[in-house]
């Protein structure tokens, strides 16, 4: 049973400001909920901590009922996949098909097992005919795709998404968000990218000054024009366009 | 300052590659001792962003010129010597491959000359004898300088002896010299100016980033002024030993190894298997050097080299040619019964 | 900034041309590196006055370019960068011997002529090996050679990683170098003022990716160790390989100790 289950979670970076503070919520297996909220609100800093890809936190995470800390890192990281904000971080083998089979080789699968993964993985992005691209000549939407295959071969249960639409054309931006809605899975996706969010999640978490201001249904939140003002977002514009018409 | 395969006489550029795998292997040691598997990434990214940035030209106030930036300083001012050294071979590696800056036989000697002596000179005695009583900008600043002046010179020196010891120039050891020194001091000039301004602003940004910052050693240190230089001289003695025994051992263009294979060596006079050696010589003639030297014959046996090479170069092209063809078709009659197979 | 864009053209070349190849070529890149290496140190080892016994190494180049389908032209841009070098040394040696070894008509030709002109030609027969051996396997390959020949896992990877990132870093300079100049005109760098911060901002930038990319690595089960796929696995190709080398070595023996064109001429005259 995948789920995420955060409690009174307490962060600083320096040690003198908080980033987040008593901070709690739980997510179920096969939710996808979206992490909105304006820049520096620490949407990605709760991600890195799921993964606990940083540490020194106060009170509880747990995922699928594992206690994140740093004896249970390979247990948990195993669970959760994490897809980077920028997918020239992430992506740091020459080409595609070595990139994707990184994860599944470091966990010592064989080849033959490490090729259905890889070509599995591709598949679910619609890019398996790229497979010996070298990296850097792939657009930036193939790019980020490749990011969410190299995850993805490693079979998560939980998957994470940090701003993954940004810097996409309207195209690519939309075939991302077609291939987010066909995996399976609980998904976490933290963005200020309103309408993706309105596209893909049920749920939405608000957060703001380290507190989360709201949590609940994703098209009330996003309607809610004021709370949105009050938090340093706008109103997502398929929402804006439908209000005027 | 790169070297060039062609001015390196294999000799000496096999002395340099055991120098610097022996300076790889002891970094490589360092590292996974330390370890930090962060690094890795960290050296990674960093050799191909001193590779980037030495492309950037800074203009040199008052002159119409431009200076670059100081790898090897910078990286192990960052990186620590050890993987600051790694991290040049690698950046000196895809140079000489990309863009034949440097060859891939002299490239044991290039990382000699620039990597090792930015790195363990400049980054593991003088940056670090400078700031083991703590960091300012003013340290920084004058071991930045310091650094790159007095590794380019050791870097320009070096040169000056491997392209000497390989026989290739008949220049003067103390005009080269002369010629060689001075232009480096100015070029380590900018180039540790270069070098401080960037350290000096991540020293002021996020000084926690630069090498040894916060780490002060109490009493005195690993290495003492004293002892930081005996190590500076004996390096240079090791140096300079080794150069003199293999250029004293083997001379004129150290190419002994493949002339005694081929039993034709200017040490005939030798006696014994030498002799032996000599006479095989004469009788088949192996060598045109010795031609050479009756200038009657000379031109001669120039001309039938000439015909002889057109003769083996065509022969060589229709030979590839016929092959290719060859392989085209095997290959294209097995795709097409593959493809009766198919139909069938 | 014409040394930037020439930079990023050729790793585009580079990254074309060995796509190309390795994928279809049956001989280990270890193979090649020997027979590359082997090459240019019997190249260099040649007399200073044998140019004869010099330019029959050639066919080895010869034979590797037709048979790769490689640009000879492409390969010939290369050698300016270090023909300036050359022509510097070989120029002395003009002065410094001017023992006649023959006269060609009314020519007198000196040693000096001689050992310059094999200088030259020595540095265009080993700057055309490394540019081939690199068309022909890519950085990839030759980090495989390397490992082959006991390069620890982690030198590799490194350098596999500058590679990688090279292109990024590459055209961040120039962007930032061209954002520079629109409000910078008629300098020609980067003035003295902004050295520091003009670098050491991309540095920072470049250290929160090698942060980004490590914490990449560690979320994919990284541990301090990069499993790379061993590239041969078939018999015939190391097969292949073994005969490559093994040919190759004698061939390049033979030229080095015998005067073939001589022979040949001879032959023919």
């Amino acid at each position: 049973m995948a789920e995420i289950e955060v409690s009174h979670l307490t962060f600083s970076y320096d040690g003198k400001r908080d980033v987040l503070s008593d901070m709690s919520f739980r997510i179920e297996e096969g939710e996808t909920v979206g992490l909105i909220g304006a820049n520096g609100t620490g949407k990605s800093t709760i991600l890195k901590l799921l993964v606990g890809l940083l540490s020194g936190h106060q009170g509880s995470i747990q995922a699928d009922g594992v206690e994140v800390e740093k004896k249970s890192l390979e247990e948990v990281r195993r669970k959760i996949g994490y897809v980077f904000q920028d997918s020239d971080s992430q992506l740091f083998l020459s080409t595609v098909y070595e990139d994707v089979a990184f994860g599944p080789r470091n966990y010592g699968y064989s080849k033959e097992e490490v090729e259905r993964r890889v070509l599995r993985a591709l598949k679910q992005v619609h890019m398996e005919e790229w497979k010996d691209r070298q990296i850097y000549r792939l657009s930036g939407g193939q790019k980020k795709l490749v990011s969410i295959a190299t995850v993805l071969s490693m079979e998560p249960e939980i998957l994470l998404f940090d701003e993954p639409s940004i810097a996409l054309d309207p195209r690519n931006r939309k075939h991302l968000i077609h291939i987010i809605k066909e995996m399976k899975g609980l998904k976490i996706i933290a963005s200020h990218d309103l309408d993706l969010i309105l596209d893909t999640c049920p749920r939405t978490i608000l957060i703001a000054g380290g507190h989360i201001i709201r949590d609940g249904n994703t098209k009330d939140i996003l309607m809610n024009q004021k709370l949105l003002c009050e938090n340093g977002l706008e109103l997502p514009l398929s929402l804006g366009n439908m209000k005027t018409v | 300052m790169h070297m060039a395969d062609a001015l390196i006489a294999p000799a000496v550029a096999g002395t340099m590659y055991l120098c610097s795998g022996g300076a790889m292997g002891y970094s490589v040691k360092k590292v996974r001792q330390s370890g930090e598997p962060e690094k890795i990434p960290v050296m990674g990214v960093m050799g191909a962003f001193v590779f980037a940035a030495q492309m950037i030209n800074f203009t040199i106030p008052g002159t119409g010129s431009s200076g670059h930036l100081c790898g090897g300083m910078l990286l192990s001012a960052i990186l620590g010597p050890e993987a600051g050294f790694l991290t040049m071979i690698g950046v000196l590696l895809i140079q000489a491959l990309l863009f034949a800056d440097g060859g891939v036989l002299a490239l044991g000697a290039n990382i000699w000359n620039m990597a090792f002596y930015g790195c363990f000179v400049g980054g593991g005695l003088i940056w670090k004898w400078m700031m083991k009583k703590g960091m300012s900008k003013k340290k920084i600043a004058v071991s930045s300088i310091v650094g790159c002046m007095l590794t380019l010179q050791l870097g320009a020196f070096s040169v000056t002896l491997e392209t000497l010891f390989s026989g290739v120039t008949q220049l003067p050891f103390f005009v080269f010299l002369a010629a060689m020194q001075p232009i480096h001091l100015a070029i380590g000039l900018v180039e540790g100016l270069i070098t401080a301004a960037v350290l000096v602003f991540i020293y002021e940004a996020r000084p926690e980033m630069l090498w040894g910052y916060g780490v002060k050693e109490s009493g005195t240190g690993k290495l003492s002024q004293k002892k930081t230089i005996a190590v500076l001289a004996l390096s240079a003695l090791v140096i300079g030993g080794a150069f003199s025994l293999a250029a004293s051992a083997y001379p004129d263009g150290l190419e002994w190894s493949m002339e005694k294979a081929a039993g034709t060596t200017e040490l005939e006079t030798a006696g014994g298997i030498y002799d032996r050696a000599a006479g095989v010589q004469d009788a088949v003639a192996l060598l045109p050097d010795y031609q050479f030297k009756g200038s009657e014959s000379a031109a001669g046996t120039s001309v039938s080299g000439i015909l002889g090479g057109v003769a083996v170069t065509a022969v060589c092209i229709l030979g590839c040619y016929a092959l290719k063809l060859f392989g085209k078709r095997k290959t294209a009659d097995m795709k097409s019964e593959k493809g009766k197979e198919g139909h069938e | 900034m014409n040394k930037l864009q020439q930079a990023v053209a050729m790793l585009h070349e580079v990254d074309s041309e060995a796509g190309k190849r390795s994928s279809k070529s049956r001989i280990h890149p270890a193979s090649r590196l020997f027979v590359c290496v082997l090459f240019i140190l019997i190249t260099v080892s040649f007399h200073k006055y044998n140019v004869m016994g010099l330019l029959s190494m050639w066919l080895y180049l010869l034979i590797t370019g037709i048979w790769e389908e490689l640009s000879f032209w492409k390969g010939l841009k290369r050698i300016r960068y270090i023909l300036l070098l050359i022509v510097l040394l070989g120029t002395a040696n003009l002065f410094f011997d001017r023992n006649v070894i023959f006269c060609l008509g009314s020519m007198h030709i000196t040693g000096g002529m001689i050992s310059m002109a094999t200088l030259l030609i020595k540095g265009m027969l080993t700057v055309y090996a490394a540019y081939f051996l690199l068309m022909e396997t890519g950085i990839e390959g030759i980090c495989a050679a390397l490992r082959t020949f006991g390069i620890p896992k982690g030198g590799v990877t490194v350098i596999l990683l500058i590679y990688r990132y090279l292109i990024l870093l590459l055209k961040e300079v120039q962007r930032m170098s061209q954002a520079y100049q629109l409000r910078a005109p008629g300098q020609k760098g980067i003035h003295i003022r902004t050295w520091g911060s003009f670098v050491g901002l991309l540095l920072l930038r470049t250290m929160e990716r090698a942060g980004d990319i490590y914490g990449s690595m560690l979320l994919r089960g990284y541990q301090g160790e990069y499993r790379q796929q061993e590239v041969l696995g078939g018999r015939i190709s190391r097969v292949l390989s073994g005969i490559y080398a093994a040919a190759w070595t004698l061939v390049l023996l033979f030229l080095r100790v015998f005067p073939v064109f001589q022979m040949v001429g001879n032959l023919l005259g």
